[in-house]
Formats: C-alpha cells, sequence, structure tokens
C-alpha cells in the first residue's frame, strides 16, 4: 500500500489529473443540484408563498360556500398550522384615465385577498415594492407589467375596473392604486392585481362565496397530515384539499423531467471523468511498467499488481470524492449565502441534500475504483523480462 | 532456432558459478528460466528438488521470492522507495515476518550503505544502487542468487568493488551466486564456470573442456 500510494503521489501530474477529473464530476451533479433543483424549489417556494400555501383548500363547484371565517378558525386550531387565508379569482378589464383622457385598457386577473388574514398566510405583501398592501375596499395593488400595460400607473392613481358578475352583468368600480408588486422572477401577482376579497365578492355577486384557502403550516412536512385530517372532519362537502406537490403539480410535472435530464447529464459528466481516470491511470501503469517488470521478478504475484493500481484507484476516488464534496459543498454554501439568481430572476432555494452529497461521492469514488479495473487488469498481464526491458 | 539445447549441470550450495559467453549465445536465457523470468519449450528445471515447470503462476512467484534472489544490469531498484525500503521490498511482497528491519540494515552495512538508507533509490550512484540490489537479492536468503550481467553498467574500478562484495557476501552467508557476464576478466577466481556456446553449456573456460550432467 505504501509503495502504491508512493507511485501514485510521486506522478503528481498524473495524481492532480486524475483527482481533477473526479472533483469535475463531482462539481457538475452539484453545480446541476444547486441551479436545477434549486430553481424548482423556488418555484414550488413562490406558488406556495404566494397562491396555494401549504395545503389548498378549494370546492368541486368552483366555489366555497361554507363560511371561510369558520374554516380558517378550524385550520388554526391546529398545532401545525400557523395561518391560514381565503382567495378568491376572477378576471377584470381594467383603465386608466389621466385628465379625463384614456391612456389605456387592459383585461388581467384579478385577486381577492383578506388583508389582514393574508399578510399571515402569504408573503404577496412583501412583493409591493411601492406604496402599500391592499389596505380598504377600494385601494388596489397592481402588478408590475400591469402598471406597465396601463401606461406605467404609479401608486395613487385612479383606474376604472370592469368585472362580469356571476349573473353576467358588468360592474364597474373606480380603484385607487395603492402600491405596486413586484416579485423576483415574476412567480407573485406581476400579471394581476389584488384587491380587497369583499369588494370582489360584492362586484362578482358571490358575497358568501370563496376560491380557495390557502394554509400556511408551520411544519411544511406536516402538509399531507393535515389534508387528510381536514377531509375526514368535513366527509360531506364537497371540498378538495391538496398538498403544494398535488396542487402545483401541473406547472411542476414538466420542470421534474428537466431536472431528471440534466441529472442524467450530470451523470454523463462524471462517467466522462471515469474515462479520464482510466486514461490517466492507463498513463500510470505505463509509466510504471519497468518497477511492475522487477516486482513480479522477485515474487510479487498478479494478484498483487492488481491490488496496488486498485488502491490507486480508491485513493483517486477517495481524494477526488474529498475535494469534489468540499468543491461542491463551497459552491452550495455562496449560492445559498448570496441568494444566488441569474438575471435577476427567482433567488434559488438552495438546500444541502445529505442524501445527494453521500450518493454522488459515493458513485464517483466506486466509478473511479471501477475505472482503475482495466488498467490492472494490464499491469498484471505483463510478463517480468519483457517489462523490465520495455520499461 | 534453438537458444538453448540439451542444457544440463548441477550446482552446490554456497558455490559462485559464472556463466560465460559470446553475446547472443544463450547465457541471459538460461538465467531467466533458472530464474523462472521465462520457460523452456521442452524439458524440466528442479530447483532444490522441485520441478519448477510444473508450477503454476503464483507458486512460480512465491517460488522467486523465496527461493531466488536476482541482481540485474540496471540494478532495477524501485525509484519510489528509499534505499531500505527497496531492500525490505521482497519480504513485503513474501507477507514474512521472518526477516526483519534490523537483518534488512545489517545487510545495509554488509554492502557498506548504512549511512545512505534513508535516500531515495533514484539518488545513489549506480555503484551503490547494485550494492543495495545485492542486499535486496539477498534478504530472503535464498537458495541462489541469480546476477545477470551485475557489472555490465559500471566502470572497472565500481566493477571490481561488486565482484569482491558478491564473493564474499557468498563466502559469509554460504550463499550461491549464478553470475551470467560476457566480460569475464573482473571476476577472477570462481568455484565454477559455465561457457554457454550456441545454446550448449559446457563446464570450464572452453567449449572442449568438459560437458556437464546431472
Amino acid at each position: 500500500m505504501k509503495l502504491a500510494k508512493r507511485m501514485l503521489f510521486n506522478k503528481r501530474g498524473s495524481l492532480y489529473g486524475a483527482i481533477l477529473a473526479v472533483t469535475i464530476g463531482i462539481l457538475v451533479i452539484h453545480v446541476n443540484f444547486v441551479i436545477f433543483q434549486g430553481l424548482y424549489d423556488a418555484i414550488v417556494r413562490d406558488i406556495t408563498e404566494y397562491r396555494n400555501g401549504d395545503v389548498r383548500v378549494t370546492d368541486e363547484d368552483d366555489y366555497i360556500d361554507k363560511s371561510d371565517s369558520s374554516i380558517i378558525s378550524w385550520f388554526e386550531r391546529i398545532s401545525y398550522v400557523e395561518a391560514a387565508a381565503p382567495r378568491l379569482s376572477s378576471t377584470a378589464e381594467m383603465e386608466i384615465t389621466k385628465n379625463g383622457k384614456l391612456i389605456e385598457k387592459t383585461r388581467i386577473p384579478v385577486v381577492g385577498v383578506d388583508p389582514f388574514k393574508d399578510i399571515r398566510a402569504s408573503t404577496v405583501h412583501e412583493t409591493v415594492t411601492e406604496g402599500t398592501y391592499v389596505f380598504s375596499r377600494n385601494s388596489i395593488v397592481l402588478g408590475n407589467t400591469v402598471a406597465n400595460d396601463l401606461g406605467g400607473a404609479v401608486v395613487g392613481d385612479n383606474v376604472k375596473v370592469m368585472i362580469i358578475d356571476r349573473w353576467g352583468e358588468e360592474q364597474t368600480k373606480r380603484f385607487t392604486v395603492s402600491g405596486i408588486a413586484k416579485s423576483p422572477g415574476g412567480q407573485g401577482f406581476d400579471y394581476s392585481a389584488v384587491m380587497h376579497i369583499d369588494t370582489l365578492r360584492d362586484m362578482t355577486d358571490r358575497t358568501d362565496q370563496t376560491g380557495s384557502i390557502m394554509v400556511k403550516l408551520n411544519d411544511p412536512s406536516k402538509a399531507f397530515e393535515v389534508k387528510e385530517f381536514f377531509l375526514l372532519s368535513f366527509p360531506n362537502g364537497d371540498f378538495l384539499a391538496e398538498t403544494i406537490e398535488e396542487s402545483a403539480e401541473q406547472q411542476l410535472a414538466g420542470f421534474r423531467s428537466g431536472i431528471a435530464m440534466i441529472n442524467m447529464i450530470g451523470y454523463f459528466g462524471m462517467m466522462s471523468s471515469a474515462f479520464a481516470v482510466v486514461t490517466i491511470q492507463m498513463m500510470l501503469v505505463n509509466g510504471k511498467t519497468r518497477e511492475i517488470g522487477v516486482m513480479r521478478a522477485i515474487g510479487a504475484k498478479r494478484k498483487d499488481i492488481l491490488i496496488i493500481f486498485i488502491f490507486q484507484g480508491m485513493l483517486i476516488g477517495a481524494i477526488g470524492a474529498g475535494v469534489g464534496t468540499a468543491t461542491g459543498l463551497g459552491y452550495t454554501f455562496y449560492a445559498k449565502e448570496t441568494k444566488m439568481s441569474f438575471n435577476n430572476s427567482l433567488p434559488l432555494e438552495v438546500t444541502y441534500n445529505l442524501e445527494k452529497i453521500i450518493q454522488t461521492a459515493l458513485a464517483s469514488f466506486i466509478l473511479a475504483i471501477i475505472a482503475s479495473l482495466y488498467p490492472s487488469y494490464r499491469a498484471t498481464k505483463l510478463l517480468p523480462v519483457e517489462a523490465m526491458r520495455s520499461g | 532456432m534453438k537458444a538453448l539445447d540439451d542444457v544440463s549441470f548441477s550446482i552446490e550450495q554456497g558455490e559462485v558459478i559464472l556463466i560465460v559467453g559470446s553475446s547472443g549465445s544463450g547465457k541471459s536465457t538460461l538465467l531467466n528460466m533458472i530464474g523462472l523470468l521465462d520457460s523452456p519449450t521442452n524439458g524440466d528445471i528442479f530447483i532444490d528438488e522441485i520441478n519448477t515447470t510444473a508450477l503454476n503462476d503464483n507458486q512460480i512467484s512465491s517460488f522467486r521470492n523465496k527461493k531466488l534472489g536476482f541482481i540485474f544490469q540496471f540494478s532495477n531498484l524501485l525509484s519510489d522507495l528509499s534505499v531500505l525500503e527497496n531492500i525490505l521490498l521482497p519480504i513485503q511482497i513474501a507477507g514474512t515476518n521472518s526477516t526483519t528491519e534490523k537483518d534488512a540494515i545489517d545487510l545495509l552495512k554488509s554492502v557498506g550503505l548504512e549511512d545512505q538508507m534513508h535516500k531515495r533509490a533514484n539518488k545513489i550512484s549506480g555503484g551503490q544502487a547494485q550494492r543495495v540490489a545485492i542486499a535486496r537479492g539477498l534478504i530472503n536468503k535464498p537458495s541462489i542468487v541469480l546476477a545477470d550481467e551485475p557489472t555490465g553498467n559500471l566502470d572497472s574500478v565500481t566493477s571490481e568493488i561488486i565482484v569482491d562484495l558478491m564473493k564474499s557476501m557468498a563466502k559469509k552467508l554460504n550463499q550461491t551466486f549464478i553470475i551470467v557476464t560476457h566480460d569475464r576478466k573482473h571476476f577472477g577466481n570462481v568455484d565454477k564456470v559455465i561457457t554457454i556456446k550456441d545454446g550448449k553449456a559446457f563446464q570450464g573456460e572452453e567449449p572442449s573442456t568438459m560437458e556437464i550432467t546431472v
């Protein structure tokens, strides 16, 4: 083993090359994970925080008829639940006039919120970059894109909103813009307008109805239990309750396939590094042909030679896995601490996935050993006299 | 064409045997066969009454390790190891504890290199390297030490030193040496001289002397 170590460490160029190959293989996996899993988790985070909550309750008939207050009170009695808030959605036509002149007209989605409950259950209010969140029944928050579409609406502007109510009648109301919302990556209500839920109920004539209830948990891992408990507690209702994975399934399914493909590419990268290890190990064997011949001549068995080079593969794998994992963790740490994002898009949700880290390190270690098998086998096939002569 | 044909001779414990012959006569081939580094196309090689041609690869390796010592023309020390580690290598390959580091140091003292023991093998001179090779060849207390042109790469002064060292070690340790050389003059008196000519072995300096059979 000492000899194997010396033989490897005295060939520093080859050693560094092999370690670098393994390190790069691991780093590719870590970088892929940080970026793509981070992006996926960031989307899940934003959908959870802005729209669906950890658990989302809807009704088979599109609207919940039961009092939202009683459902919210029921939820907030569960220790895992931090807060719950009602939401109602519709579509509106909006126009802005300045000095009696129509500036712009656009059709947008509108969301009704209970401002007092919503700031506990959601972080949409934090996306209001100018002005304030909805504070009264005739105030409205415009998404950044909507404000732009309206010719650059600003806080304090007056907008006219037209909504078709449940009976097909057009309802019109004037609002004062209280705030402009802009979220990193546009996952918030950048393309919508947010108003008081009671105002939207009045305009749509759905006075006692709610579109959905978003439930925020203090322990998101209990989402399934909370959902099941809710459905068990309201067996006769037409309620639908979904965890974030279920409610955002459509948005996330495609992304998941993308991540699987990226992971595949990462593993192909790791395979390439294994081929680099094969090449470097072959160089090591060729560079040590004379030594192999001498060892065979003085009594080393084929098995001994095999062990020397496999041990070298293990050393390369272990050091490479260590350096690669450390580098990968360094990158992950950097991404997490700097709240990494690309082109001011949504900040990545960076997590340390211990299972994935160990799996990657172990896979590269095993690959380095496998990559050493063929060169080691070649080394055992050298004949002592020939090897001493050619070396 | 046969490199060696019907070669047969016996050697006694503690003898220094010189195998001489012109270049290409087959003397190195003979040494490689005795050293089990090569195998004959026909016939058998008996060492210590063991038919070595019947051994498998692992057994041959063990045999080489325990019964044979090797000294090569270019010393063939492992440059990754120190002088002492080179001498200890056959013991480590054998995986036995019968010979200790102290024995290796004693051998190094015998060859006059105890002060070089921690130096890397590639940091010593050619003559010193050959002395280390002699110590390495002796460490496992082999039945026979095989030396292939041990002075072939050395100047005449160093060659004399190496020859004297081998002879003194043979006497001191009652060790058999079979030395192949094309340069007879450095070796002076030895116990036996085998001349190889056209693949045939003859005892003595001239082919006309006596053919050895056992």
